[in-house]
């Protein structure tokens, strides 16, 4: 292990440690705070590993999430075992991804971002007529997660569900990536004729890392079900997914921690200007108008100047520092923020 | 049978309002490859200021006008920030694009506020065969036919019209060529935001429209565009009218509720229909 990786690991490890003890001090609302933070990486690591490694784009994200919302939020109401609800969350949005995707994951570049707007916009105005799950007032009186009598009741609890959760995705993402199907999936972004000629399977793989990325959405919004024991249509706008996509292009694509980098930055930033939006003196629409202007920014500015990303940019630095004894490490170089394999999307004219 | 005409009048108008909306996502995409997420901005900020210019007091005419060159100003600015930087890959653009409609929330909540607005344009309805139209719908209709007319003979007929296309089919030879293929890219994108903004002017008096309504009118839009494959201004206008007039019907004779679904479900099916059509060596970018 050189010198730059070994930085890399304790740096990971103090974070995570730091992040483990963070519920011990925070206070309610912030701990609120790290919840939805910890939710919104988890979702991110899957569109990070979608954009970064497969290629291909989801403006859709939000509708996995909320198809894990609705499925934990659903059986928690009807009085089956909440954990098999949160176990059964990611399980279907992930199944119902892998449906979808069949035909739409045959699309790509923007046609594939559209579709998956599109199926999310759907998504929406069906679950917004469907009285079963509560039509657009939504579902109301999840129960709180537990085993039988034992249950998660205070926030502090829901913060350290939400750090295994987000550890275990992070772990899941690592596995994948650093495996041979992991390097298919490089290969793919890059040219998918070329992937596909050197015998990656490469329609079978998207459909699995779509499948996947929906799945940890599907978890994230389990969480977040039992979490704030509401949810409606309107809790998964359109906006929700591109936040996503910002949080995982801000972070880095392509980097297993980029995207908890991205969701912390972009989540802390948007609440210290909200409560900014919020002080005496500023008009009612300031704290919307901040959120967006921040989501706006912190995207068009990074794609333009540090197309990588916050992290991998960063990481570049600490290299450069401390280069000099050694060769860069070749291996894990990190893809562009956006690939450019399937730039055009249809050049056929 | 003059609900039947009314829902077809109606369908075709809104058919044509889609399509002016997708002709500025093909002149956009045509001469620059980018798909521009900021399509529907452009009419919302059209819209937005038309209102805000009557009210003031400023006659009917001119305020369109200056929303319009307003609307075509800010495709002119989102075009510089989008492909401006040399080197920036078309699905990059595209990203940029999306954020810059998020910032122009921002703008537009500043300057308009988030209540919806809307103004009167052409007031009143007449009669066609027993059916009562809103004179407006015809006003749609025969704006988009006059502006699809001149679309086609600009693209096909002008020089200009032209260079635009060339640097869309190979960029490389249309600047050997002595085109300059970045000036061309930020004239489509004002061109793109002309078209926007004449789209939501001509719209705003029938729907209201707030900071918040590009992602309805984007999506028709689009759905409209890749009829020709977002590429031919006059397949999207057949799209759009295809897609208006289903939508008129499913709101007319089943519910109104359904009409997003019908409309995004028959993009989704086009767009899958054609992928499995394309021959897949061609995608593969040089």
């Amino acid at each position: 292990m050189n010198a730059p990786r070994m930085v890399g690991f304790v740096l990971g490890g103090l974070v995570a440690v730091a992040a483990l003890l963070a519920p011990l001090v925070l206070s309610g609302s912030q701990l609120t705070i790290y919840v939805l933070l910890g939710t919104a990486a988890m979702v991110t690591v899957g569109v990070s590993l979608l954009m970064g490694y497969a290629g291909q784009v989801s403006l859709g994200q939000a509708a996995f999430y909320a198809i894990g919302g609705y499925t934990a939020g659903l059986m928690g109401v009807h009085g089956l075992p909440t954990v098999a609800g949160l176990v059964c969350a990611p399980l279907v949005a992930g199944l119902l991804a892998a449906l979808v995707g069949i035909p739409i994951m045959r699309l790509r570049g923007h046609y594939l971002a559209f579709a998956t707007l599109a199926f999310q916009l759907i998504l929406l105005s069906v679950v917004g007529q469907l009285e079963v799950l509560g039509g657009d007032i939504g579902l109301q009186g999840i129960p709180r997660l537990g085993i039988g009598s034992a249950q998660l009741s205070n926030t502090q609890s829901y913060a350290w569900l939400t750090w295994a959760a987000t550890a275990l995705v992070l772990l899941i993402a690592r596995n994948v990536i650093t495996s041979r199907a992991g390097r298919g999936l490089r290969a793919l972004a890059t040219s998918e004729i070329a992937a596909e000629s050197s015998g990656v399977p490469v329609a079978r793989y998207k459909l699995a890392v779509f499948a996947l990325s929906a799945a940890f959405a599907g978890l994230a919004g389990g969480i977040y079900a039992f979490f704030l024991g509401y949810i409606a249509p309107g809790s998964f706008p359109v906006l929700l997914s591109f936040e996503f996509v910002v949080m995982a292009v801000v972070g880095g694509l392509g980097t297993i921690w980029g995207p908890v980098v991205g969701a912390a930055v972009i989540t802390v930033l948007v609440q210290v200007l909200n409560s900014l939006g919020t002080e005496p003196g500023m008009p009612p629409y300031a704290s919307s108008v901040f959120s967006y202007a921040v989501y706006a920014l912190l995207l068009v500015l990074t794609l333009l100047f540090l197309p990588r990303g916050l992290l991998p940019t960063a990481t570049e630095w600490v290299r450069r520092a401390l280069r000099g004894r050694e060769p860069p490490a070749a291996g894990d170089r990190p893809a562009a923020a956006v690939p450019t394999g399937d730039a055009s999307g249809s050049p056929a004219r | 049978m003059s609900a039947f005409l009314t829902y077809l009048i109606t369908g075709l108008a809104l058919g044509c309002s889609f399509a002016l909306v997708a002709s500025g996502f093909v002149a956009i995409h045509r001469v620059t490859g980018v798909v521009n997420f900021a399509q529907g901005t452009f009419a919302v900020v059209a819209g937005l200021m038309a209102g805000s210019l009557l009210g003031r007091g400023l006659p009917h005419g001119l305020a369109e006008i200056l929303a319009i060159l307003l609307a075509g100003a800010v495709g002119l600015v989102v075009g510089v920030i989008a492909i401006g930087k040399r080197g920036t890959p078309p699905l990059a653009s595209l990203v940029i694009t999306l954020g810059l409609g998020i910032l122009a929330y921002a703008v537009e909540i500043i300057i308009w506020g988030d209540q919806p607005i809307s103004f009167q344009m052409v007031p009143g309805s007449v009669d066609i065969a027993g059916a009562p139209i809103l004179r407006q719908y015809l006003v749609v209709i025969a704006v988009a036919l006059v502006t699809f007319a001149g679309l086609g003979l600009f693209f096909g007929r002008s020089y200009l019209g032209k260079a635009l296309t060339a640097c869309a089919s190979n960029p490389y030879a249309a600047r050997l060529a002595g085109i300059n293929v970045m000036r061309m890219g930020l004239l489509a994108f004002a061109l793109g935001g002309l078209l926007g903004g004449l789209a939501g002017v001509l719209v705003t008096p029938l729907q209201p429209v707030a900071f918040d309504s590009d992602v309805a009118l984007a999506t028709n839009g689009f759905a409209a565009a890749i009829f020709g494959g977002l590429n031919r201004p006059g397949l999207a206008l057949v799209g759009g009218l295809v897609l208006g007039v289903a939508e008129a019907f499913v709101a007319g004779y089943l519910s109104g509720s359904y009409q997003t679904e019908v409309a995004l479900a028959l993009m989704l099916a086009i767009m899958i229909w054609r992928a499995s059509r394309r021959v897949s060596v061609a995608e593969e970018p040089a």
